[in-house]
C-alpha cells in the first residue's frame, strides 16, 4: 500500500467534520437567542448540543491528532509507518463508527456521560479503533531507526496509554450497574477532565513540539524542560476531576485534593510555554511570520496559557462560587479545545497537506487570512462569554433576582456569541478551501516532498 | 554498569508514564468510594426509591439531556441555598447519599435553566404540564409569568413529548430533592406542598 494513505484519510474526513461541528455550535448559539427556530426533538437544543461537542471532540480533534501523528511518527522515528494496511482500516473504521454514534445521539439513544454521550457498543467500536491506533504508534517506535525518543513521542505514548484506561473509566466502568449516584459523578468527571488533559494535551503538545522547531527551523529552546512538563503533567493531571464538584455533595478532601493539583499544573505548563516561547525567540525573524504555520502555532500557545492559567485560579473555591456552572465554563472549555488544540492541529495539517501531494500549499495569503479572521473572532468570542459568566455568577448571589432576570441580563452577550461564531465559520470555509484545493485542485507548483531518511 | 537511559527505551517510558498516572488514577477513583460509604450508601437515612413511572421519567429525562441545562446540586453556599429555597426556608445543601438510587446521576456542569434538585413540589405538576408545552407562553392560568421577562425563557418546548411522556417527566420532577424533608417554617409546621 501506498504510503501516508492513513493519514491523509483521517485529515481529510476530520476537516469535514471540523465543519460539521461548527454548524452545530453555530446552531447551538441561535437556539440561546431565538429559542424557536428548529423545534423538532432530533434538533432540541441539548441534542445539537452534544453533537456539537461529540463531532468537535471525536470526529475533528482526535482524528485530526491521530492523521497527524501518522505522518510526523514515522518523520522523527526515522522509519515507516508499522503498517499502512492497519491505519487505513482505522480511518475507515473509525469514521464509520463515528457517524454511527452521531445519528445515536440525534435520535436520542444515549449514554448520561458527557462527552461519552455515544451508547455502549459504539463506545466499544471506539475502542477497538484505539486499539488499532495503539498498535500501529508502539509498532512504529519499536521498528524505529534512531536511538532516542524525541519529546513528542513521550506524550503520544503516554496520551495512548492514559486515554485507555481514561475512556474504559468514562464510558464503562460508569455503565455497570452498581457505580451509582456521586460515585459515578466522580468517575464520569474523572473521564471529562481527563479527556481533555490527558487525550488532547498531550497529542497537541505532541504536535506543537515537531511543529513548533520543524516550522521555525531552530532546536528546542530546553530539553530539561521539555523533561519536566512532561513527567510532571503525567503525574498532576490525572487527579483533579472532583474540581468539578467544589462545594457541592463529595467529600470535603477530594475536592481539596483536586484544587491543589489543579494548581499545581502551572508547573508543568509553563514548562511547555516557556519551551514553545524560547524556541519563538531563537528563531530567525524571517520564519516567525511566514505564512499561517507559525501564527497558529503562536496563538495556540497563548490560548493555551491562558486556558491553563484559568484552570488553577476557577479551581479556588472562592473564584469558584462565581465563576462555576456559568458561561465563564463555555469560555473556558472553548478556549482550550477551539484556541489551543484546534489551532495547533491546523497548523499541523497546513503543514502536512501539501507535503502529502508534494507541492506547495494552495494559497499562502489565503491561509493568513483566515488566521486573522479567525483569531479576531475568536478572541470576542472567549471573552463575551467569560463577561457573561461573571455577571451571571454575580447575579445570582443576590436571591432577588430570578432567575430569568439573569438570563434576560445576558441578551447581548449570546448575540455577540453567534455573531463572532459566525466569524469563526467563515474563517473556517476559508480554511476548508485552502485544504481542499491543496488535496484537489489544479494548479502546479514546485514539488516540495519530505521523504523519510533511512 | 550500564546506565539506565529512559529516552533510549520504549518500554521504560510507556512503564514510567503509565505507573506515574496510575498513583492519581488509583487515588480519585478506587480510593474515594472506600473511604466515604455515602458515595454509594445512604446508610440510615431512608431514600426514595423510584416507582415503575418515575423510571420512565428518569430515561425522558436523560434522552432529551436536561442535564445539559439543569444541575441538580445544591452546593453548600448560602446563595445556593437561598435561590433554590422555598417560602423564606432555605434549601439545605445537597448531601451525598441522597442520590443513591440514582441509576444515572444529574448533577450536571451548566445552569443555564435553574437547578432542580430541591423543586420537587415547588410547582403544581399542572404547571409543569403547561410550562413543557410552552415555557414562553403558558397560558391564562398562570399569570404571574407574565410582563416583561415572559419571553425571556430560552428553554425549549417539548411539545413534541407524548402526553404520557410528559406525565412520566413530571411524577420524576416531583420526587427531586425529598429525601430530606425540609420544607417546614421556623415552628416545625409543614408548609404548603403541591404535590404530596
Amino acid at each position: 500500500m501506498k504510503q501516508d494513505i492513513a493519514a491523509k484519510t483521517m485529515i481529510i474526513s476530520s476537516v469535514l467534520f471540523f465543519g460539521a461541528a461548527l454548524t452545530m455550535g453555530l446552531l447551538t448559539a441561535l437556539k440561546f437567542i431565538a429559542p424557536t427556530v428548529g423545534e423538532i426533538e432530533y434538533l432540541s437544543l441539548p441534542r445539537v448540543r452534544m453533537v456539537h461537542t461529540n463531532i468537535n471532540l471525536y470526529g475533528w480533534l482526535l482524528q485530526s491528532n491521530m492523521g497527524i501523528l501518522f505522518w510526523i511518527l514515522p518523520r522523527i522515528l526515522h522509519t515507516k509507518l508499522f503498517s499502512e494496511k492497519l491505519g487505513v482500516a482505522t480511518a475507515v473504521i473509525y469514521n464509520l463508527t463515528l457517524i454511527g454514534g452521531i445519528t445515536c445521539i440525534f435520535l436520542g439513544k444515549i449514554q448520561n456521560v458527557e462527552y461519552g454521550e455515544m451508547p455502549l457498543i459504539v463506545d466499544l467500536l471506539v475502542l477497538v479503533c484505539w486499539v488499532m491506533f495503539s498498535i500501529n504508534v508502539f509498532g512504529t517506535v519499536a521498528i524505529r531507526k534512531v536511538k532516542y525518543l524525541y519529546v513528542s513521542v513521550w506524550y503520544t505514548l503516554g496520551a495512548v496509554i492514559w486515554t485507555t484506561f481514561v475512556y474504559i473509566t468514562g464510558n464503562l466502568v460508569t455503565a455497570m450497574p452498581m457505580v451509582t449516584g456521586i460515585n459515578q459523578a466522580n468517575l464520569s468527571w474523572f473521564f471529562v477532565h481527563n479527556a481533555v488533559g490527558l487525550i488532547f494535551t498531550p497529542l497537541g503538545v505532541a504536535i506543537a513540539y515537531y511543529m513548533i522547531p520543524k516550522q521555525l527551523n531552530t532546536p528546542i529552546y530546553s530539553h530539561k524542560l521539555s523533561m519536566i512538563g512532561f513527567w510532571v503533567i503525567s503525574f498532576v493531571y490525572v487527579w483533579t476531576g472532583a474540581h468539578h464538584m467544589i462545594h457541592g455533595p463529595i467529600s470535603h478532601w477530594l475536592q481539596t485534593v483536586s484544587i491543589i493539583f489543579s494548581f499545581s499544573l502551572i508547573i508543568p505548563v509553563m514548562a511547555v510555554i516557556t519551551n514553545f516561547f524560547g524556541t519563538f525567540a531563537n528563531a530567525p525573524r524571517s520564519t516567525r511570520m511566514d505564512g499561517p504555520i507559525p501564527k497558529l502555532l503562536m496563538m495556540g500557545t497563548i490560548y493555551y496559557i491562558f486556558t491553563c492559567l484559568q484552570g488553577p485560579f476557577q479551581a479556588i473555591r472562592a473564584v469558584n462560587e462565581i465563576t462555576s456552572k456559568t458561561d465563564w465554563v463555555v469560555g473556558h472549555a472553548h478556549m482550550a479545545l477551539f484556541g489551543a488544540f484546534s489551532y495547533f492541529a491546523m497548523a499541523g495539517i497546513y503543514y502536512i497537506a501539501p507535503k502529502l501531494m508534494g507541492r506547495d500549499l494552495y494559497s499562502k495569503k489565503l491561509g493568513d487570512l483566515h488566521f486573522w479572521i479567525m483569531t479576531l473572532a475568536s478572541i470576542p468570542f472567549f471573552a463575551v462569554l467569560w463577561i457573561s459568566g461573571v455577571i451571571q455568577g454575580f447575579a445570582w448571589l443576590n436571591p432577588e433576582n430570578t432567575f430569568v432576570q439573569t438570563l434576560a441580563a445576558l441578551k447581548h452577550a449570546h448575540v455577540m456569541r453567534f455573531v463572532t461564531g459566525g466569524g469563526i465559520f467563515i474563517a473556517y470555509t476559508l480554511f476548508l478551501y485552502n485544504i481542499m484545493q491543496t488535496f484537489f485542485g489544479k494548479y502546479s507548483e514546485e514539488a516540495v516532498t519530505e521523504t523519510i531518511s533511512e | 554498569m550500564k546506565k539506565l537511559d529512559v529516552e533510549k527505551s520504549l518500554i521504560l517510558t510507556a512503564i514510567g508514564a503509565f505507573v506515574i498516572f496510575s498513583v492519581g488514577a488509583i487515588m480519585t477513583t478506587v480510593v474515594p468510594p472506600l473511604v466515604d460509604d455515602t458515595l454509594w450508601s445512604a446508610g440510615e437515612h431512608d431514600v426514595h426509591e423510584y416507582t415503575e413511572q418515575e423510571l420512565r421519567g428518569i430515561a425522558v429525562y436523560k434522552s432529551q439531556g436536561c442535564v445539559y441545562c439543569h444541575t441538580q446540586q445544591v452546593r453548600k453556599l448560602a446563595s445556593d441555598q437561598r435561590r433554590y429555597g422555598w417560602r423564606l426556608v432555605e434549601a439545605p445543601p445537597s448531601e451525598s447519599w441522597e442520590y443513591v438510587n440514582d441509576k444515572d446521576h444529574f448533577l450536571g456542569t451548566k445552569r443555564t435553566g435553574p437547578d432542580l434538585a430541591r423543586v420537587g413540589g415547588k410547582y403544581s405538576s399542572e404547571w409543569h404540564w403547561a410550562h413543557f408545552k410552552d415555557p414562553r407562553n403558558m397560558g391564562e392560568k398562570f399569570p404571574d409569568r407574565k410582563g416583561v421577562y415572559e419571553k425571556a425563557s430560552i428553554m425549549p418546548s417539548f411539545a413534541y413529548l407524548s402526553d404520557d411522556e410528559i406525565k412520566d417527566l413530571t411524577a420524576y420532577i416531583q420526587t427531586l430533592g425529598r429525601n430530606i424533608n425540609w420544607r417546614k417554617d421556623a415552628d416545625g409546621n409543614e408548609l404548603n406542598d403541591y404535590e404530596k
